[in-house]
């Protein structure tokens, strides 16, 4: 079994990996590694629930994380779609130059 | 069992930075692809046997196969510049930010020691597998694997499909609206 003393670690590493994710979704312009990051934010918050979950003597964390699996799931193949049609319309895959929709 | 963590939990971190910090982005898929590896090792450690096969199977199955099939078929150009401005280093900056701000607070209602666990109960739900009297600061003793005595999906699966049904049948309500909204936006005639 592992150590108590290892749950702070676990959120200090959610933390990490949460922000290393915002990270990348601020200074990356490539839409693919911008929705990479995105998984990487709903990884590190599914870490946290589940270090919770065990530590806490609950399933309830590990029901949460799994919810958020399948929207991450849902989200990504929206997000693909998204993508490829944006690169069939003969457009540069940069996420500063997608901007109709906010005009 | 407390290296593997440690050593689950360092390359997690480093190829999540790999994440970012590659130009090619095949290489952040394979970055991801190591860091959602690392982290199911560890939801194996932490008792998670059932969240660790999903992991395995939607992400690093699924998800990362669908990611690589689209960076072949697209074949996006390496970054040449980096995309960094002041608004950025401003939003890093605040993203820190509040990530230490909500992690200092979610530890304040839990304090451990070697012991045990102390957990404030915010809006106190006391209808857990934890039966007892309703008390808003109840002490979950460490380390109690009742939880999981009868086997972990089981265990999941239990809570699951009565305490958490609502809520799972409304994820496949995302799921069939997901699946239509790819079919619509992939098929042919939708271009201008």
């Amino acid at each position: 079994m592992i150590s108590t003393g290892l749950f702070p670690y676990m959120l200090g590493l959610s933390a990490f990996l949460f922000t290393v994710g915002a990270t990348g979704v601020l200074i990356r312009r490539n839409p693919l590694v911008v929705f990479m990051c995105i998984e990487l934010m709903l990884n590190a918050g599914n870490v946290a629930l589940i270090a919770y979950g065990r530590f806490l003597n609950s399933v309830e964390g590990q029901i949460f994380a799994f919810m958020v699996i399948i929207v991450a799931a849902a989200e990504v193949v929206v997000g693909l779609a998204l993508i490829t049609q944006i690169f069939r319309l003969g457009r540069e895959l940069d996420v500063d130059d997608i901007s109709e929709m906010s005009e | 069992m407390n290296v593997l963590v440690v050593v689950a939990m360092a390359l997690a971190a480093i190829s999540s930075l790999g994440v970012v910090l590659s130009r090619q982005t095949i290489y952040s898929a394979l970055s991801l692809v190591v860091t959602i590896a690392m982290i199911s090792v560890l939801f194996l450690l932490l008792n998670a046997q059932f969240l660790f096969a999903v992991q395995i199977i939607i992400y690093a199955g699924a998800v990362m196969v669908l990611f690589v099939f689209i960076i072949a078929l697209l074949s996006p150009d390496a970054e040449d510049r980096p995309g960094r401005d002041w608004r950025a280093v401003v939003g890093l900056i605040a993203v820190a930010a509040v990530t230490i701000l909500v992690f200092v607070a979610a530890g304040n209602g839990v304090t451990y020691n070697s012991k045990g666990f102390r957990a404030t109960q915010l809006l106190g739900s006391c209808t857990s597998l934890n039966a007892g009297p309703c008390d808003p600061y109840r002490t979950f003793s460490y380390p109690v694997d009742a939880t999981n005595a009868a086997g972990n999906v089981q265990t999941v699966a239990g809570q699951l499909f009565t305490t958490f049904l609502l809520p799972f049948e409304i994820t496949s309500l995302l799921l069939l609206v997901a699946v239509i909204g790819a079919v619509y936006l992939t098929r042919r005639g939708v271009e201008r």
